[in-house]
C-alpha cells in the first residue's frame, strides 16, 4: 500500500498538536553554548574600529602608493594551460560515477559520497580552492568535454558566433542569479538536501539543463552567465594569489587581479549580492533571532518542514535588503563624490564585495569542511558500501571532537574572527582603489567611500554578530 | 575485501567511520563473514532489514552521530553471534533531517522502498510524533528510542513501542524521593518556558509532595533568553535544591550566572544531563556544578564498581573511561540516552525469536511478542540496567542513575529502583486493532 504523501504531511502537522505535554527536548548545548562565554562583544567593537581604522588611513594614503603596491606580482615560471578537455571529460566520468552512487549507494547522507562531494567538496572546499588558487572550474566542469564530444558528433560548431540562438544581452547574468537562488533554496530551505537520491535526481537535471542551454547559447555564453558555479567561482577566483599572463605563472597580492575585473551589469551585481545574501542568510536562519522573528521556539526547532515559507522570504529578503543598502550607499557615495555614473559605480564597486563573500564562505563553513571532509575522504574510499578501500580511508576515524569543547569553539571563533575582519579590511582596500579609479581625486574617492565604510562597519559587526549568537541546533 | 572490512571495523581508535553500515552494500558482507557461514543453509538467508530512522541532520545531528555508532555496535555484535532467528541484521539508514514530516516520509520510503522489516531508532519526540501515524497505516513497526512520554501516553498507535528507553516521566519521577530524602524539601524549579520545562514542572511537583517535599517556588524561564541574572532573585532565600532543567547554547551561561550569584555558598542543585549531554562537564563557566547532582540515564564516566557488561558495552560502542570518544576526548558521548539504541536491538531480537519471526507477514505476532515481554535481567542486552516493560503502554521502566560531579567526574552516588519510577498506566495499546 502506498502512502500519499500529502496525506503524510497531513498526519505530520495534525500530530504536532499531540506534542504538548510529552515532549523530552534535546535542545543540544552545542558549540555555540562556549562561544557565547567569550568576549565576543570585544570582537565585535574591534573588528568595527580595524574597518573604521582602515578606511581612515586609506583617506590619507596616496592613491598612488596603493596602486602601486596592487601591482605587485612574482613571476614564477612558464606556464601554459593545457589538458581542458581531457580533464573535464574525466570529471564528466566522475560525475556519472557520483550520480551512480547517488541512487545506489549508503541511504547514509555522511556515508554518500554524493551529498558529501556537491556539498563539501563542491561548494565549500571548491569555492576557497579558486578564491586562492585561481579558476579551475573549466578543467574541473562535467560539461567541457561533453560539449566537445558533442560538437565533433554532430558537426556544430564549436564557435561561439554561430549557437542556435542568441541570448540576448539585456538577459545578463539572470539566468545565473535566478539558479543560484533556486540552488540557495534546495540548500537551504528545502526539506532534504542531503538525500542522496533527491540529491542525484537534482544533479542530473541541472547537467541536461545545462548541456541544452550549452548547445543552444554557446559554451562560452552559457557559462558566463548562465551556469552559476562557472559565474561564482569566476568572481571569487579574482582574488586567487596567482595569476596566468603572458606565458607564465605569476603571483600577485589577494585582490590585485580585480584592476582587470570589469564593470559588471546590474545582473552581476545582483549576483555577487545574492551570494552574499545567501551564506548570510545561512547564518542567520538559525540564530535565535530569526526564529524569535518568525515565531519558532528555538529550544524546539520543528524541522524544515515548519519553516519552509518562512526561510524562502527570508532568503528573498536577504537579498532585496542587501540590494537596497548597496545601492544607497552608493547612490549617497554618487552624491557626496558629484559622480554621475550611478550603474557604473555600482558595477565596480560591488567587487569589493568578493572578498566579504569568501571570508563568509570560510567562517560559516569552517565546522562543517573539517568533519564532513573527513566523512568525504572515507567515503570515497567506498563509495557503493561495498566494503571497498580504494585510497586507504575508508577506516578512518572520524574526529568530531576537532571541532567539539571550548578550547576549539576558542580556535575556531578566533579564526573566522579573522577572515571576517580581514575580508573586510581588504574590501574596503579594494573599494578605495576603485573609487580612486571612478572618480579621479583621492578626496572625492574618500568622500565617496564614506557611505560604503558605514555599510562595511555595519556588515563587520553582523558578520561576527551571526558568528558568536545562540543558534538552535 | 570483506575480510578487511571485517577485521578493521573495531580499531585501537574505537569505531571507525567504516562502523557506519553503509546501507544496501553491507548485508552481502556480513553474510559472507565466518559467523555466518553455519546460516547459509538456514531456512532463508535473506537478511532482517531494519529502517534507522536517523537524525543525521538537522538540530538532532549531535544526538544521531551517537545513536549511529551504537547502533552500528549492537547490530555487528548480534551479527557475530549469529544474527537474529540464523539471519544476519542489515541496517539501512535515512536521514530524516530532525523533522516530522520528513520523518513520515522515510518511515514511507523505509515501506516501500527498502521493504524493511520494521523501522527503529528516532530520538527526537516532534519527529516521533509525526512519523508514528505513518508507521501506523503502514503497519510497520516503530521501535523508537526517544524518552519522551508520548507512547506511553496513549496517543500513538499499536505498531509503536519504546522498550529500551525509560520515558521522562518515570524519570522525574524516579529521583524524587532520593531528592527529598538526601538534599531536602524545599525545591526550587529553574525550566524553559515551553512542553519540556512544563513536563518536569507538572512530573515533578506531585512526585517530590508525595515524599513530603514541597515545590517553594516555579521560575520559567523565556525559550530565547541568554542571561539569567534577573530571574535568580525568584529563587526564595529558604530553598533546599533548585532542580533546574535548562537546555540549549545558554546552558553554559546559566550555570556562570548561577555561580556568580551564590557565589560560594547556595542551595544543593539537582539537574538533568540532558543539558549536558555530549558536552564536557570540565567545560570553563561549569565549575559552580561542582558538588551538585544530575539524573543519568546511563553514566557517563566509567564507575568504580561497574559489573562486566558495563565495561563490556563501552569498550564495543567505543567510549572511553570519561564517557567520551576513544581516541578522540573532545568527542563526548550521549551516553545518557544512546545505550537505548543497544537494549532496543537487543530486544527486537528477543521478540523476533520469540514470535519465530520470519517475514513482514509476522510484524502484528513481533508487536505482540513485544507486549508480551516483561521483566528484562541486566546484562549485555541490558547494560543499562534491569528492566521492566509494559505491554499496555508500550514503554519500559528501569533503574536511574543519580550521579554527583565529583573532580570533574560525574560518580554514581544512587541508584533508583524500578518502583520509585513506576506510574500507573494510562493507556492499552493492547486493546487496539492492528
Amino acid at each position: 500500500m502506498r502512502l500519499k504523501l500529502p496525506r503524510i504531511a497531513g498526519y505530520a502537522i495534525a500530530c504536532f498538536a499531540l506534542l504538548a505535554g510529552t515532549v523530552a527536548a534535546f535542545a543540544h548545548a552545542s558549540e555555540r553554548g562556549h562561544v557565547l562565554l567569550l568576549p565576543t562583544s570585544y570582537y565585535l567593537m574591534g573588528g568595527a574600529m580595524a574597518v573604521v581604522f582602515s578606511f581612515v588611513v586609506l583617506a590619507f594614503m596616496p592613491p598612488g602608493a596603493l596602486l602601486q603596491a596592487g601591482a605587485w606580482r612574482l613571476r614564477l615560471c612558464r606556464y601554459r594551460p593545457f589538458g581542458k578537455f581531457a580533464a573535464s571529460t574525466f570529471s564528466f566520468a566522475a560525475f556519472a560515477f557520483l550520480l551512480h552512487v547517488g541512487w545506489a549507494g549508503s541511504r547514509d547522507p555522511l556515508a554518500n559520497l554524493l551529498p558529501l562531494t556537491v556539498w563539501t567538496v563542491l561548494w565549500l572546499c571548491l569555492t576557497l580552492a579558486q578564491g586562492i588558487f585561481g579558476f579551475w572550474w573549466p578543467w574541473l566542469n562535467p560539461w567541457y568535454g561533453p560539449w566537445r564530444i558533442w560538437t565533433a558528433v554532430t558537426g556544430q560548431t564549436a564557435r561561439e558566433d554561430n549557437p542556435f540562438l542568441i541570448l540576448p544581452n539585456r538577459v545578463g547574468r539572470w539566468p545565473a542569479f535566478a539558479i543560484l537562488f533556486a540552488f540557495a533554496w534546495f540548500e537551504l530551505v528545502s526539506l532534504a538536501p542531503d538525500d542522496p537520491g533527491n540529491l542525484a535526481g537534482v544533479v542530473v537535471a541541472y547537467w541536461l539543463f545545462t548541456f541544452a542551454c550549452i548547445v543552444l547559447f554557446g559554451y562560452g555564453t552559457w557559462m558566463a552567465r548562465g551556469e552559476f558555479f562557472s559565474v561564482f567561482f569566476r568572481l571569487v577566483s579574482h582574488l586567487a594569489v596567482f595569476a596566468v599572463r603572458a606565458g607564465y605563472l605569476w603571483l600577485v597580492l589577494p585582490g590585485a587581479k580585480l584592476r582587470h575585473a570589469p564593470v559588471l551589469p546590474a545582473s552581476g551585481v545582483a549576483f555577487v549580492l545574492l551570494a552574499l545574501a545567501y551564506i548570510s542568510f545561512d547564518g542567520l536562519m538559525r540564530t535565535f533571532a530569526w526564529l524569535q522573528i518568525i515565531g519558532v521556539n528555538p529550544l524546539e526547532f520543528p524541522g524544515r518542514s515548519a519553516v519552509i515559507l518562512q526561510n524562502t522570504l527570508g532568503l528573498a529578503g536577504m537579498v532585496t535588503l542587501f540590494a537596497v543598502l548597496f545601492l544607497a550607499a552608493i547612490l549617497a557615495g554618487e552624491k557626496l563624490a558629484g559622480g554621475k555614473g550611478t550603474a557604473r559605480a555600482a558595477g565596480a564597486l560591488v567587487w569589493s564585495f568578493v572578498p566579504i563573500a569568501l571570508a563568509y564562505h570560510f567562517s560559516h563553513y569552517l565546522v562543517v569542511m573539517l568533519v564532513n571532509g573527513q566523512y568525504a575522504l572515507a567515503a570515497a574510499s567506498d563509495p557503493l558500501a561495498r566494503g571497498w578501500n580504494l585510497f586507504g580511508t575508508a577506516d578512518m576515524p572520524i574526529r568530531a571532537g576537532l571541532t567539539l569543547g571550548a578550547d576549539a569553539a576558542w580556535a575556531i571563533w578566533n579564526a573566522q574572527a579573522a577572515a571576517i575582519v580581514g575580508g573586510h579590511v581588504l574590501a574596503i582596500i579594494l573599494a578605495h582603489a576603485t573609487a580612486y579609479g571612478l572618480y579621479g581625486s583621492a578626496r572625492r574617492a574618500a568622500l565617496s567611500q564614506i557611505p560604503m565604510a558605514v555599510l562595511m562597519i555595519f556588515y563587520t559587526v553582523f558578520g561576527l554578530w551571526l558568528l558568536s549568537t545562540p543558534t538552535a541546533g | 575485501m570483506t575480510e578487511n572490512r571485517k577485521s578493521t571495523i573495531l580499531t585501537p581508535h574505537g569505531l571507525t567511520r567504516r562502523s557506519a553500515l553503509k546501507g544496501l552494500g553491507v548485508a552481502a558482507g556480513l553474510m559472507a563473514a565466518p559467523g555466518f557461514v553455519r546460516y547459509g543453509q538456514a531456512q532463508t538467508s535473506e537478511p532482517i532489514r531494519i529502517g534507522f530512522q536517523c537524525h543525521r541532520t538537522g538540530i538532532g545531528a549531535a544526538y544521531g552521530r551517537w545513536y549511529e555508532r551504537t547502533t552500528t555496535a549492537a547490530a555487528k555484535l548480534i551479527n557475530e553471534a549469529g544474527g537474529i532467528n540464523g539471519r544476519p541484521l542489515e541496517i539501512i539508514i535515512e536521514d530524516d533531517g530532525t523533522d516530522p514530516k520528513r520523518g513520515a516520509e522515510v518511515v514511507e520510503k523505509f515501506a516501500n522502498q527498502h521493504k524493511v522489516d520494521l523501522v527503529y531508532g528516532t530520538l527526537f519526540s516532534h519527529v516521533v510524533v509525526g512519523s508514528a501515524p505513518a508507521a501506523g497505516e503502514l503497519k510497520m513497526p516503530y521501535y523508537v528510542v526517544s524518552e519522551g512520554y508520548h507512547v506511553a501516553s496513549g496517543k500513538m498507535n499499536r505498531y509503536c513501542v519504546q522498550p529500551g528507553i525509560t520515558d521522562v516521566k518515570a524519570q522525574v519521577r524516579s529521583v524524587a524521593p532520593w531528592i527529598a530524602n538526601n538534599l531536602g524539601k524545599k525545591i526550587t524549579l529553574v525550566y524553559p518556558d515551553y512542553a519540556f520545562g512544563h513536563d518536569h514542572r507538572d512530573f515533578f511537583e506531585p512526585a517530590i509532595q508525595a515524599q513530603g517535599g514541597q515545590v517553594v517556588a516555579k521560575v520559567p524561564i523565556p525559550p530565547t533568553e541568554t542571561s539569567f541574572t534577573r530571574y535568580l532573585p525568584q529563587i526564595p532565600s529558604d530553598t533546599d535544591v533548585i532542580y533546574h532543567v535548562m537546555v540549549g547554547p545558554a546552558v553554559l551561561t546559566f550555570v556562570k550566572e548561577l555561580g556568580e550569584f551564590f557565589g560560594n555558598s547556595g542551595p544543593q542543585l539537582f539537574g538533568f544531563i540532558d543539558s549536558l549531554e555530549a558536552v564536557d562537564i570540565n567545560s570553563p563557566g561549569l565549575e559552580f556544578l561542582d558538588g551538585s547532582h544530575f539524573w543519568e540515564g546511563m553514566p557517563r564516566y566509567a564507575q568504580p564498581d561497574e559489573p562486566e557488561y558495563v565495561s563490556f558495552y563501552r569498550d564495543t560502542v567505543g567510549i572511553d573511561e570519561n564517557g567520551a570518544s576513544v581516541g578522540d576526548p573532545t568527542d563526548v558521548s550521549t551516553a545518557a540516552h544512546m545505550f537505548g539504541c543497544w537494549e532496543t536491538l537487543h530486544i527486537i531480537k528477543t521478540a523476533m525469536e520469540a514470535s519465530g519471526y520470519a517475514g513482514p507477514g509476522d510484524r502484528t505476532k513481533l508487536i505482540e511478542a513485544t507486549e508480551a515481554m516483561t521483566d528484562m535481567e541486566a546484562g549485555r542486552e541490558h547494560p543499562q540496567g534491569k528492566k521492566r516493560f509494559n505491554g499496555k503502554i508500550h514503554q519500559v521502566f528501569g533503574e536511574q542513575n543519580i550521579s554527583r560531579v565529583e573532580d570533574g567526574r560525574l560518580n554514581v552516588v544512587h541508584r533508583t529502583s524500578i518502583e520509585d519510577g513506576h506510574y500507573e498506566p494510562e493507556a492499552d495499546y493492547t486493546t487496539m486493532l492492528f
